[in-house]
């Protein structure tokens, strides 16, 4: 499992977000937010290559006409 | 307390008939759905704002345009709800948070652009998990949200409102949101059909965002019949939303009222495990109902649906991060407690683990499409247990909803949460129908075949 500390939680809130996290919060994240990266990683070992992510060209195209019709 | 009006026992279908030949007025059919609002709702909480001015103005005009021969479709006069996270030009909108206790938008949703200009009568804003962020609608700020069939459990969430409103019959259809599984718990909660359809099918604009590619807008209702008949007012491009499709929309009734003969249909087996025994039992006398309306019923294997939540959670956290990203800075203390512990959770999350999360989402929907090669839709429980009681923290709504809802969102199918019956406690029970990307004929023609033959549900005692 990976080993989040509630120091690296706080540390990420605080230098990434500019965000307090509270000493029980921190705990709490560290917690939830470990169990969770290890399950991700897990989908690291699927053999993906060469799939491309679910982002879409098309709507990119759409919507910056869309804004640039706003401007 | 007087009975309720007859009027309430009618689903869109039966009323669009009626209203149509003026055998019943929009204002009178108004009047009930206010008068039952104000006889139950202290109870429920399924509103957060009642626009009864507003309501009657819309019933009137729509009176007049009926007599005048002018009738717009099956929801001309039909009173309804919309979650409180649609916009509503001059209406409160809150998002069922404090943060935006006091926000009026300028502008209206196109959901509601659409349903208006259908000549739906706006009964008012309904109650939501805060931002749509959980599954409970345990609302701390504008009030715990009741299940109708017993109101010391929870109507799911987040569109708990929207799903209470159903049965709890304060409007005859409503609009919810399902990022994942919101449209689809409550209505396995309480006991009415959820439509969860393709993603990109229906406009997102003018609804505030939880996770922009995982979002769909969708009906809540009371039979599968009209969420086909809602579906057919708000499917459709909208320009002001560049992700939603250029599909041609179908008449998405085109397949009701039929059996099943020669439809195959198969069981999710990775989701078909973990279930309490009276969902257990339900979804199994479902099949076999299923099996008697003619449908070929096997079971069918989708491997990356054992993950399929988590990479829904991963995409959904990161995504409602970016979103809430500078209130938590600024108003931490304005959410709720679990509210803020899952933005405060996201803070982890690595561009890595987002970016393999959507890759991964290719693989889930390969492998359901490989599924639904042979098979013309899926089957699988909506959720492993009934509504859980309100406040209860040992309860995991990961392990026991969105494992069962999640995948769907990260896949974007077309999903039909239906009921299958009411537990010894006499709590709803549910199963989902997920079909082809884009075929949600074929989920609403399954959905609206079983449940002619499930027969009606009792309604709560309230």
């Amino acid at each position: 499992m990976a080993k989040l500390t509630a120091n690296t939680a706080k540390a990420m809130a605080r230098e990434l977000y500019g965000y307090e996290l509270s000493e029980e919060s921190a705990a709490e994240v560290a917690a939830a937010a470990g169990a969770m990266i290890t399950r991700s990683r897990k989908l690291g070992n699927l053999d993906l290559s060469g799939v491309q992510p679910s982002f879409g060209y098309p709507t990119l195209i759409a919507e910056a006409e869309r804004i640039r019709k706003r401007c | 307390m007087a009975n309720p009006s007859p009027l309430l026992d009618f689903d869109v279908a039966t009323l669009a008939q009626k209203l149509r030949v003026k055998e019943i007025s929009p204002v009178e059919l108004t009047e009930a759905y206010l008068d039952r609002i104000e006889a139950v709702d202290e109870r429920i909480a399924s509103y957060i704002t009642v626009t009864a001015d507003a309501a009657r103005t819309m019933a009137r005009t729509a009176e007049k345009e009926i007599a005048a021969g002018k009738w717009r479709g099956p929801f001309h006069g039909v009173p309804i709800g919309l979650k409180d996270l649609c916009y509503t030009k001059g209406i409160l909108t809150t998002g069922g948070s404090k943060i935006l206790g006091e926000f009026v938008p300028n502008h209206d949703s196109t959901v509601w652009t659409r349903l208006g200009a259908a000549g739906a009568v706006l009964l008012g804003k309904l109650n939501l998990h805060e931002f749509a962020y959980g599954a409970t609608t345990n609302n701390p700020h504008w009030g715990a949200c009741h299940n109708p069939y017993d109101l010391e459990r929870i109507p799911g969430g987040s569109s708990g409102g929207s799903g209470a409103a159903i049965v709890a019959r304060t409007a005859a259809a409503t609009i919810g949101t399902d990022t994942g599984g919101s449209i689809r718990i409550p209505a396995a909660c309480c006991g009415c059909v959820g439509l969860k359809q393709t993603w990109s099918r229906v406009s997102r604009y003018g609804v505030m965002p939880l996770s922009d590619s995982l979002d769909h807008t969708g009906p809540i209702t009371r039979t599968a019949r009209d969420a086909a008949l809602m579906l057919n007012v708000i499917a459709g491009h909208d320009p002001n939303d560049a992700t939603s499709s250029r599909e041609p929309v179908p008449d998405y009734t085109s397949r009701l009222g039929g059996d099943l003969k020669g439809i195959r249909v198969g069981v999710i087996r990775e989701l078909n495990t973990g279930v309490s025994e009276p969902v257990a039992g339900a979804f199994t006398a479902a099949q076999k109902q299923l099996a008697s309306l003619g449908a070929a019923v096997e079971e069918v294997s989708v491997p990356s649906f054992v993950e399929g939540a988590l990479v829904t959670m991963v995409v959904l956290m990161a995504e409602a991060l970016e979103f809430h990203e500078q209130w938590i800075r600024e108003r931490p203390g304005d959410y709720g407690a679990d509210v803020r512990s899952l933005i405060e959770t996201s803070m982890t999350i690595t561009a890595v683990n987002y970016v393999r999360a959507q890759r991964e989402r290719n693989l889930m929907l390969a492998e359901a499409l490989n599924a639904l090669q042979d098979h013309a839709v899926l089957l699988a429980p909506s959720q492993a247990t009934a509504a859980p009681k309100i406040g209860d923290r040992a309860y995991d709504m990961i392990a026991n909803m969105v494992r069962f809802t999640g995948p769907f969102n990260a896949t974007g199918q077309p999903v039909v949460s239906i009921p299958t019956g009411l537990s010894n406690e006499g709590l709803p029970l549910s199963m989902q129908i997920i079909g082809k990307p884009f075929d949600e004929v074929a989920v609403l023609q399954v959905a609206d075949a079983y449940e002619r033959a499930r027969g009606p549900l009792p309604l709560p005692k309230i």
